[in-house]
């Protein structure tokens, strides 16, 4: 169900008011004057449209950093004559701890609504992680179109920004009186037809100042990046040890790439026992630790951290696309800005010379 | 979900994360992206900030426990509450006071807690208790420092800030692992070698920082002072010295320099092991950039010649006038979030804060005045110091506020036998640790997501903690807790919230003088010295004249390590930190990740020794030392050189400080964690080592 519509400026927050009653409205605010995050909307009004990028990416409102699953109640049986008692576990003693907040996103930009299908088709096809699947169900994401990208941004040679054609819930292009609203989800339409008195049916003049905007914000970028000649490059074996030695020599090993990542998904799993019960937890965790992929017997097949950084580097180029139809990479530049070793894709890509096209020299 | 700006608890950078809170929960963290020091990034252990906070672990209300000798019945601790836990406290350290005199009690004060607790609990200490006993774990970082630095220059702090480091030219990097311990200074400086500066290490093993190094300089543990002296020489000969600057700007130059004479880079060479030819490479490097940068960490202060090795960086940087410019000066990397402002508040028993000393009969007229008691004028114990009296029996109680002696103080035996023979022993912590086993009363605090107040990193910025959730449990912060003991033992403290106390220490203190919480809400801090409420904080230190007025030359001369290696124990024992843990284990040993990296402690050792003793990677080997012996994992590699071994400290099985040399600095008592002869033997039969090829191909393969 597609369609598109033109809100005045003036009804937005009448708009995202009246949303905020049946779903938590989280959006881009600016905290003291200092950093953009992402969180609970008091005043609306204080809503930051034209944002750089937030760390960590919108994935945490559906894969969380810490997540509660469960709990167990273990019910302790009477010690049985020679034998050793024990614990039993009926379905009433677990209890699911799965988040079922409904949540309306505000103001993503692009390249993090685009790493979403990719998400999904991780976690929802095949095999389906309910946790995710159900916080997917009860998110709506609201987009806007990228009229700010950071240096560090590069979503604009992958087609993952800074606007999209489909894969959104809603779509916002800020014409500066008004916004012009894309509709790309039944869940989108929904939203928008139950205050359809606040919106009107796009004019001519309205589709040339959004394409307008289109081409300005596509002239703000100032890097592209191609992540087909680099995967082409690694697959020609061009890329060579050396390079990857050069690479994990510089990692500080703190994981700020994959948290940061809207496309990464490695997760722990643990057990806490408070007094009441056992919950079990799920945190983020990181490819990029030799301890991730310990053994029974404490072997560490991934000691060296060259086998580390560079199957991050595999992983987002080649099996990403062999396995889920896409690069691991939307080219949102949180990497870029997180990384403290300065070995981020966009850092790499400048390294393997010649794959960065200066916007001056194009 | 809400997000709260507030401070890194872990190491000295300071770095500003945001704490996420959902349904009273913290559920994640994320970096400032606008942060000086940070940036956007965090190391491993800030980006898992959030998760011991609500850590099943957690101390959730008082414990007391009838008699710690007694019977088992009697041994165990059993909640009560907050009345009944503090009346205690407060009767028996009143009973012991009267009985035993007020000297007979040590307060131990905490580089985790906020600037306000640290101030309250030294107040406590002074006013209320009327003992100048009190000291916290910079004695056994950085108090080499504070005592080396205010000599020299009258102020013992990092002189430049973080965010200059990236645009220096020359960075001389003694005793510290940068990247590993303070790894955001790490990154500052990894972009200032980006941007074509020169980046000299000095430190026996190979570090990761000094994997960056252009010039490393694998010096013997402990002859640092030798090795500074030997450049010094080299920068006189060379006719190096900015003549102007020590003219000008220092005093008691010639004394030092008939010493210097004697330190050619020949004889040097044969102390330290480094190359005359390297020695002047480095002298020459480092004395002719104006952009030059010393950096020291626990590498130069924990040595029974700490405070000369501090004394001999100072004499450099003089020397060479590299000091009271942007990118120009001498930085010790302070260790724990705090420790730089539980020095500045006089967590220490010589001085108040500020350091204004206790034997300055001004400065204690106006701390009288303001607090209106008598206050002591001798300087108390420092904390080995009380260690020692407890053992004596000299010393009757201790109140121990977040930290842990029973793994962080060197002769673990020692400290273990001390705290059992105390009287009286209370021990306020988020978590039960080691020492909280021997203690009569357990307090449980709030950890730093749960309470305001304000964090000093190593560049001296003062910043303001964001409270995000309410206590857990009963738990109460610290300076709730000490504000309400000390009431109840007869000195009302009436604070309304943290920033009263903010308030009095501004007051009181002149380097704190117009840093006042609603002044550090707008951007990130404010850097002391501080001195009014129109002050915006100072970048950098020194600049025009120094602290003290003229910086002084002291003398210092090579004293060989206390225990150097001989026969019966022929290794060198240096102790230190790993990247994935932090300090004594109880907040990083509840994360699940942190925990999981680096599950359990192991030694490092060189393969050539490795090899003759029969010692394969990974397998089992007995470290004894004069004073214990542990059993751990062997982890065979080129990072230590020849003779010298590496244990990390933080682990309690196999704990590193059983086996340390719990000799001392003369003047800052600082212990001597960085040398200590050992012994190394295999516990299974030695075997033939197999030597691994130098370039390990297999590695490379993608699996």
């Amino acid at each position: 169900m597609k369609g598109e519509f033109i809100l005045d400026r003036n009804h937005l927050s009448y708009w995202l008011r009246q949303m905020r009653k049946s779903r938590e409205l989280i959006g881009p605010l600016m905290d003291g004057g200092k950093d953009i995050v992402f969180k609970s909307v008091d005043k609306i009004h204080e809503l930051v449209l034209d944002c750089p990028a937030s760390l960590p990416s919108p994935k945490e409102f559906l894969f969380p950093q810490y997540e509660s699953m469960l709990r167990f109640t273990p019910l302790h049986l009477p010690l049985t004559k020679g034998g050793q008692g024990g614990v039993s576990l009926s379905e009433k003693a677990i209890e699911d701890l799965s988040d079922k907040t409904k949540r309306v996103i505000f103001g993503v930009r692009s390249c993090d609504i685009s790493a979403l299908s990719l998400m999904d088709k991780f976690y929802i096809e095949g095999h389906k992680d309910p946790y995710y699947a159900r916080r997917r169900e009860n998110t709506l994401f609201i987009s806007i179109v990228c009229n700010n990208p950071d240096p560090t941004c590069f979503c604009i040679g992958l087609g993952t920004g800074p606007y999209l054609e489909k894969g959104f819930d809603i779509q916002m292009t800020d014409l500066g009186d008004r916004y012009f609203v894309q509709i790309g989800s039944h869940e989108g339409a929904k939203t928008v037809k139950a205050m359809s008195f606040l919106f009107r049916r796009p004019q001519k003049t309205d589709y040339e100042d959004q394409y307008e905007v289109f081409l300005s914000s596509k002239a703000r970028f100032h890097k592209r990046i191609n992540l087909e000649g680099i995967r082409q490059m690694i697959l020609e074996e061009k890329v060579k040890d050396d390079f990857w030695q050069w690479v994990a020599g510089r990692c500080f090993e703190c994981g700020g790439c994959v948290y940061d990542c809207p496309l990464c998904t490695c997760f722990t799993v643990t057990d806490r026992t408070y007094s009441e019960g056992i919950e079990r937890v799920r945190l983020w965790d990181t490819c990029m630790f030799k301890g991730f992929t310990r053994m029974a017997g404490g072997v560490l097949p991934n000691e060296k951290m060259v086998k580390r950084t560079k199957r991050w580097y595999y992983h987002k180029l080649i099996y990403y696309p062999e396995s889920l139809g896409g690069f691991g990479c939307v080219g949102c530049g949180r990497c870029t800005i997180t990384c403290p070793g300065k070995i981020d894709m966009a850092s790499i890509a400048a390294r393997l010379k010649g794959l960065v096209l200066n916007e001056e020299e194009e | 979900m809400n997000k709260i700006l507030t401070v890194c608890p872990y190491c000295g950078c300071g770095c500003g994360l945001y704490l996420h809170v959902e349904n009273g929960q913290i559920v994640g963290v994320s970096p400032s992206r606008s942060h000086p020091v940070n940036m956007g990034s965090l190391c491993v252990k800030g980006w898992n900030a959030h998760e011991f906070i609500a850590h099943p672990d957690r101390l959730k209300y008082p414990l007391i426990r009838k008699n710690r000798r007694g019977s088992p019945e009697n041994r165990r601790f059993s909640g009560v509450s907050w009345d009944e836990a503090l009346n205690l406290v407060a009767a028996i350290l009143d009973e012991i006071k009267k009985k035993h005199g007020p000297d007979s009690i040590g307060i131990l004060s905490s580089a985790k807690c906020t600037n306000e607790e640290n101030y309250l609990m030294m107040k406590f200490a002074r006013a209320v208790l009327g003992t100048n006993n009190i000291d916290h774990c910079a004695r056994l970082c950085h108090s080499s420092t504070v005592g080396g630095l205010a000599a020299a220059f009258g102020s013992g702090a990092m002189t430049n800030s973080i965010s200059e480091i990236a645009d220096a030219k020359v960075l001389f990097v003694i005793g510290s692992n940068t990247t590993e311990q303070h790894p955001m200074i790490g990154m500052h400086m990894l972009e200032a070698v980006d941007r074509g500066a020169t980046l000299i290490v000095a430190d026996p093993r190979r570090t990761k920082i000094a994997e960056f190094a252009h010039i490393h300089l694998r010096q013997k543990s402990g002859t640092d002072v030798a090795l500074l002296m030997g450049i010094m020489n080299a920068i006189v000969n060379e006719g190096l010295v900015d003549v102007d600057f020590v003219r000008r700007r220092t005093e008691n130059f010639d004394t030092f320099e008939e010493t210097l004479r004697r330190y050619s880079p020949d004889i040097v060479e044969g102390i330290t092991g480094v190359k005359a030819g390297d020695i002047r490479r480095v002298a020459r490097i480092y004395a002719m950039e104006k952009r030059s940068m010393l950096f020291y960490a626990m590498g130069i202060t924990q040595h029974i010649t700490g405070v000369d090795n501090v004394r001999a960086c100072a004499n450099l940087v003089m020397l060479t006038g590299h000091i009271g410019l942007p990118m120009s000066g001498l930085n010790p990397l302070r260790g724990q979030n705090n420790v730089q402002g539980a020095c500045d508040m006089g967590g220490l028993p010589n001085v108040y804060s500020g350091y204004q000393t206790v034997t300055d009969p001004g400065a204690r007229k106006k701390f009288e005045m303001a607090w209106r008691r008598r206050l002591p004028e001798k300087p108390g114990l420092t904390l080995m110091e009380m260690m020692d009296r407890a053992y004596e029996g000299k010393l009757k109680a201790m109140y121990i506020m977040g930290e842990n002696p029973l793994i962080s103080d060197p002769d673990l035996t020692h400290v273990r036998e001390a705290l059992e023979r105390l009287e009286f022993l209370v021990v306020q912590d988020i978590f039960p640790n080691e020492t909280s086993e021997y203690a009569d009363v357990i307090l449980p605090a709030s950890s730093y997501a749960e309470k305001d107040g304000t964090f000093t990193n190593t560049e001296r910025r003062v910043q303001l903690l964001g409270k995000a959730i309410e206590p857990v449990g009963e738990s109460r912060p610290d300076w709730e807790i000490i504000s309400d003991l000390s009431s109840r033992m007869g000195y009302t403290m009436n604070y309304r919230g943290t920033y009263e106390i903010m308030e009095e220490i501004a007051l009181l203190t002149p380097s704190y003088g117009g840093i006042l919480h609603h002044r550090l809400q707008e951007g990130f801090g404010l850097q002391w010295p501080c001195h009014d409420i129109n002050h915006s904080g100072t970048q950098y230190l020194h600049r025009k004249k120094f602290a003290r007025g003229l910086g002084t030359f002291i003398t210092v001369d090579f004293v060989p390590p206390d225990e150097p290696p001989d026969d019966e124990y022929p290794f060198l024992l240096t102790t230190g930190r790993v990247y994935f843990r932090y300090h004594t284990g109880t907040m990083c040993g509840r994360t699940a990740v942190l925990e999981r990296e680096e599950p359990e402690s192991f030694v490092e050792i060189n393969p050539d020794d490795a090899e003759r003793l029969g010692i394969r990677n990974r397998s089992m080997v007995k470290v004894s030392s004069r004073r214990g012996a542990i059993e751990l994992k062997a982890y065979v590699t080129n990072r230590t050189p020849l003779g010298i071994v590496f244990i990390p400290f933080h682990f309690r099985d196999a704990a590193a400080n059983i086996l340390t040399n719990p000799a001392t600095d003369p003047s800052a008592k600082i212990p001597e964690y960085k040398v200590c002869a050992v012994k190394v033997e295999p516990l299974v039969r030695p075997q033939k080592v197999k030597r691994v090829p130098s370039v390990d191909l297999e590695a490379l393969r993608i699996t």
